[in-house]
């Protein structure tokens, strides 16, 4: 059965220049954008309807993404952009408002993500620089700043969390103490890598290089976890390949690519639903296709979706092929 | 921020964009002359890798060659079909030749590096320009108005574009149109550009500015409008750039003042148009976009001037710049810091020389103390506006729910030089991704049940529509969670009901029929009464049933009260001797044993009351028992019942009965007992 795709809301943002990111809130009530017009803006899009809640201003250059927190610390929305700046907001008595700012790049930050809520409030920030910083959240307005220099030398274009496992959490069952977790993420840069960091001693080291891609490596997505012991990793790149990556063992050692697909243009953004079985996939002329791995481990694309028209078409074997 | 160092003197082309990996190639420069004087000439490649942070650059080969350059560029002719798998390097030769190498053959380190060659040019072959659209053809331009036309598939014939114009001026810059693939245009140093239609052979249009003398350095035709181009000027008095519109030749479009001193190269980069790179004698390399004139970006360089400047095609923010210094020098317009490469360099030395003086004596080094210089600003700002290539205009992210938010902004139909106001939408769109409509469905009433709370209902429909028993049970399980008593529901939906078993152990004749079974009846009927916390039909079965020791164990755990019933149960259902006397030590009740005992066993009785006996209860006891044996004794009994008198303390009675048994005797013993 080819799936259902069917717009349900159209937000007309009101933004005077192109919208760079949109992402819901944990429970799928409120809408986030931010924009080239160097504004963020935050929708209530419950039950269809489209109310401007916030629309906050701060940034000095054209807004690249937006990521909200886990909702057991609040309100709160994370902000990058060309200005080189990253901001946290916060809604306190029904006012958002900015409550940490950090300047500490020297060139566009490209992509933050909140980790995992059980290692609490951390956030990473990939920038043209290079570098990729890691901001904690220590209480008290304060924050930590951990960076790493160089990650991927003249720029970082994304990253993404792994999510939180403890080692062997399906087999034991922790006795009450705190789950000793082992944090890892994934980044994607202009040296073409996808690069693997693991924090060992309260520093932060690079623990895999993943190299398939033939340009720069625009987007990574790390998969939700599912229980199972794989970890998946989506990674999409200038050159028009997505490659998804699995990692079979625990300890993370070795990773083999898969080539989903190679488009014809340059594929900008990747990422999973939250069961982690479908894959949506967005490149070129705003094209962005729904992908599913079949029982025997090929990647299908399921849906190709028409915005504005909120119409399926489901893609036939041809036009896959054609692809 | 500047990435790599190459010290070459030395005319510089890029790989094609399709080449990975990227690499540079540099042919010995025919105008100028390094210090060492040399005339010697060679073609070499190298490899831009940026995963390595120091400043050097790897050298993957070198050709020793027999002419110097004027000009070198790299086309992606015959990679498509494998042939050539890295290209064709096309250079201007010093002495009116064009030569075609196979940068692939350069690399591996063969001989044989020349496809071909021809000597069709009178004078130093400065211009050349590869087609985009039909990349087997090669423009090349040199003195006298000479404009080649080349098939690269067919090298031994070159074309003309038409007749040559007159006067007879050297071509300096030669380029063919971005958009339109029969356009080539030419520019000689007096300032005077043809544009050729390929298709008719001829010159369509002659553009110049009479009023201005200007020594034309540079040409570069629009990435986007096909009708716009550049001219870079390389005299100090008109130190500009020029915009033309061919639709309007008579003067400049636009002039973009930025240098103070006269241009050298421009270079207009192909992944976004609004970026314009140009370099000048005033030393400065600038970044500025042609479309409005502002400048967007200088790069930080050293005071020496640069002659030639390049994007690459495959990494947008990359260039490369080559100064009279003798250095070619890679930049990235993307910002960052330097500290980082200097600190490299300082850790590379310091982890050969370890801490040790590397002459052997065995010293330590000390430590490294800079001087403190007011060095320039380290951090390198990027371009004040973000390039092209990094504006994301796609993108889609799941929610909870199936939700999917996808967002797209609709392209511009852009007319570049007239104002217009584009009130364009920039909408964002959620959808619902379904894989199955009945999944939507049932999450849809999922969602009203957890929202209106009708749990209960929810699990009921839901137990009606399943189609597999284990369905069935799993919803029914579920819904007794939400219903009050569940535990008791639970039970039910195993299949013990209490009161069903209670009415199975009470049927009448059950009893009787439980003897006809097999025990394996009476242990499932036990159970399952066992297991619905029926203690008492439980007993009642074992009792009947004849497990009395089951039964008197299974009454212990039912409590006091029923223990006592089953007590009496058991007692009413064995008879056995000393049942009776059992009976009374558990019961406690000694009257029952004083009045119905045996008589002759009076003694026996006597005795039980004794030790049993409560002392409330005692002297009743005594006394009844006494009473027994003189109404119900014969004489020797009667006699005996003094005794229980005595225990009694009932002294009358005591009297009454002596006498009676002493019968008519004397007073005198009367009187003894009374005192």
């Amino acid at each position: 059965l080819p799936p259902q795709v069917s717009v349900i809301n159209t937000v007309d943002t009101s933004h005077e220049d192109m919208i760079h990111d949109a992402q819901m809130d944990y429970y799928g009530t409120r809408l986030a954008t931010c924009s080239s017009d160097r504004s963020v803006k935050i929708f209530d899009v419950r039950n269809g309807g489209q109310i401007l809640i916030a629309d906050l201003r701060g940034h000095e250059g054209p807004v690249w993404q937006v990521a909200w927190a886990h909702p057991m610390y609040g309100n709160i929305l994370a902000s990058c952009s060309y200005d080189r700046k990253v901001i946290v907001w916060k809604e306190e008595n029904g006012t958002w408002e900015k409550t940490y700012e950090y300047t500490g790049h020297d060139s566009s930050v490209n992509s933050v993500c909140w980790a995992p809520h059980d290692y609490g409030l951390i956030l990473a920030c990939g920038s043209s620089d290079g570098a990729i910083s890691l901001l904690s959240y220590t209480g008290d307005g304060q924050w930590e700043v951990k960076k790493i220099s160089n990650a991927h030398t003249i720029g970082c274009n994304a990253v993404s969390w792994a999510p939180a496992v403890v080692p062997g959490s399906l087999i034991e069952q922790p006795s009450g103490q705190k789950p000793n977790y082992i944090k890892r993420f994934a980044s994607g840069g202009c040296d073409n890598l996808v690069k693997i960091w693991k924090e060992e001693d309260g520093q932060w080291k690079e623990e895999q290089k993943l190299e398939a891609h033939s340009d720069w490596v625009r987007d990574v997505a790390w998969a939700p976890s599912i229980g199972l012991p794989t970890s998946t990793i989506a990674s999409c790149s200038q050159d028009g390949r997505v490659f998804i990556w699995t990692c079979d063992d625990a300890s993370g050692n070795s990773w083999s690519p898969k080539l989903l697909h190679k488009f014809n243009d340059v594929v900008w953004h990747v990422s999973w639903s939250i069961t982690a079985n479908i894959l949506a996939v967005s490149g070129g002329d705003n094209k962005v296709t729904l992908w599913k791995e079949s029982v025997d481990g090929l990647w299908a694309c399921i849906s190709d979706v028409n915005k504005g028209q909120g119409g399926v078409s489901a893609i036939t074997e041809g036009q896959q092929n054609e692809q | 921020m500047k990435l790599k160092e190459i010290d070459r003197t030395a005319m510089q082309a890029w790989s094609p964009a399709q080449q990975h990996p990227i690499y540079l190639a540099t042919g010995t420069s025919a105008q100028q002359l390094d210090a060492t004087f040399s005339t010697s000439a060679s073609l070499e490649i190298f490899e831009l890798d940026l995963s390595d942070p120091s400043l050097d650059m790897k050298s993957c080969a070198t050709f020793s060659s027999s002419h110097r350059y004027h000009k070198l560029i790299w086309g992606p002719h015959s990679m498509n079909s494998g042939e050539r798998v890295s290209g064709v390097l096309i250079a201007g030769g010093e002495n009116g030749n064009v030569i075609l190498y196979d940068p692939a053959k350069v690399i591996a380190g063969d001989a044989e590096v020349v496809i071909a060659q021809k000597d069709k040019h009178t004078g130093p072959v400065r211009a050349l320009d590869v087609n985009m659209f039909q990349t087997n053809l090669v423009a090349s331009g040199a003195n006298e108005s000479e404009i080649y036309i080349w098939d690269l598939n067919n090298f031994a014939t070159p074309m003309t574009p038409g007749v040559k114009t007159q006067p007879l001026e050297d071509i300096s810059c030669i380029a063919w149109n971005r958009q339109v693939q029969h356009i080539l245009a030419s520019a000689s140093p007096s300032g005077r550009t043809t544009v050729w239609d390929l298709r008719k052979n001829e010159p369509i249009i002659k553009v110049s500015d009479h009023n201005n003398r200007m020594h034309c350095s540079g040409l570069a035709w629009h990435p986007d409008v096909a009708t716009q181009m550049v001219l870079a000027s390389e005299d100090d008095r008109l130190p500009v750039i020029q915009m033309w519109d061919l639709r309007f030749a008579s003067s400049p479009l636009r002039v973009l003042e930025n240098h103070t001193r006269g241009i050298l190269a421009i270079a207009w980069s192909m992944a976004d148009s609004e970026l314009l790179l140009s370099c000048g004698k005033d030393a400065k390399i600038l970044c500025s976009n042609p479309n409005t004139g502002e400048v967007l970006y200088e790069l930080p360089t050293n005071t020496q001037w640069c002659f030639d400047i390049q994007w690459c095609p495959r990494n947008p923010a990359v260039l490369s710049a080559a100064s009279f210094d003798g250095r070619i020098s890679i930049y990235s317009i993307m910002g960052g810091s330097t500290d980082g490469l200097r600190q490299k360099q300082v850790d590379q030395l310091s982890s050969s020389f370890g801490n040790l003086d590397p002459f052997g004596t065995g010293q330590s080094l000390p430590p490294l103390q800079l001087p403190q210089q007011t060095a320039p600003q380290s951090i390198v700002l990027p371009l004040k506006k973000p390039p092209k290539w990094i504006r994301r205009p796609v993108g889609a992210s799941f929610s909870f729910g199936g939700k999917l938010v996808t967002f797209e902004n609709a392209k511009s139909q852009q007319q570049p030089g007239i104002e217009q106001q584009q009130q364009q939408r920039h909408h964002v769109y959620v959808s619902q991704v379904v894989t199955e409509e009945e999944f939507l469905a049932r999450s849809n009433q999922l969602q009203e049940a957890v929202q209106s709370e009708g749990f209960v209902s929810y699990c009921q429909r839901k137990i009606d529509m399943a189609q597999a028993d284990f369905e069935k049970n799993v919803w029914a399980f579920l819904k007794v969670n939400f219903e009050e008593d569940s535990r008791v529901k639970y039970l039910e939906l195993l299949g013990y009901r209490k009161d069903d078993v209670r009415k199975k152990v009470n049927m009448p004749g059950s009893c009787a029929c439980v003897k006809c079974f097999t025990d394996g009846y009476v242990d499932g009927l036990i159970t399952q009464t066992l297991l619905t916390g029926n203690f008492e039909s439980a007993v009642d079965l074992c009792l009947h049933d004849n497990r009395m020791a089951d039964a008197i164990i299974l009454a212990i755990a039912g409590g006091q009260e029923l223990l006592s019933r089953t007590q009496e149960k058991y007692f009413a259902k064995m008879q056995s001797k000393i049942t009776r006397l059992i009976t009374a030590v558990v019961t406690k009740n000694w009257k029952e044993i004083v009045q119905s005992c045996d008589l002759q066993n009076w003694r026996e009785a006597l005795a039980a009351v004794l030790t049993y006996a409560r002392p409330d209860e005692f002297a009743a006891l005594c006394d009844l028992l006494g009473n027994r044996l003189e109404s119900e004794g014969d004489s020797l009994l009667q006699t005996q019942a003094c005794l229980c008198y005595i225990c009694a303390g009932n002294v009358e009675k005591l009297v009454a009965c002596w006498t009676k048994a002493r019968d008519g005797n004397s007073p005198f013993h009367r009187s003894c007992w009374l005192s």
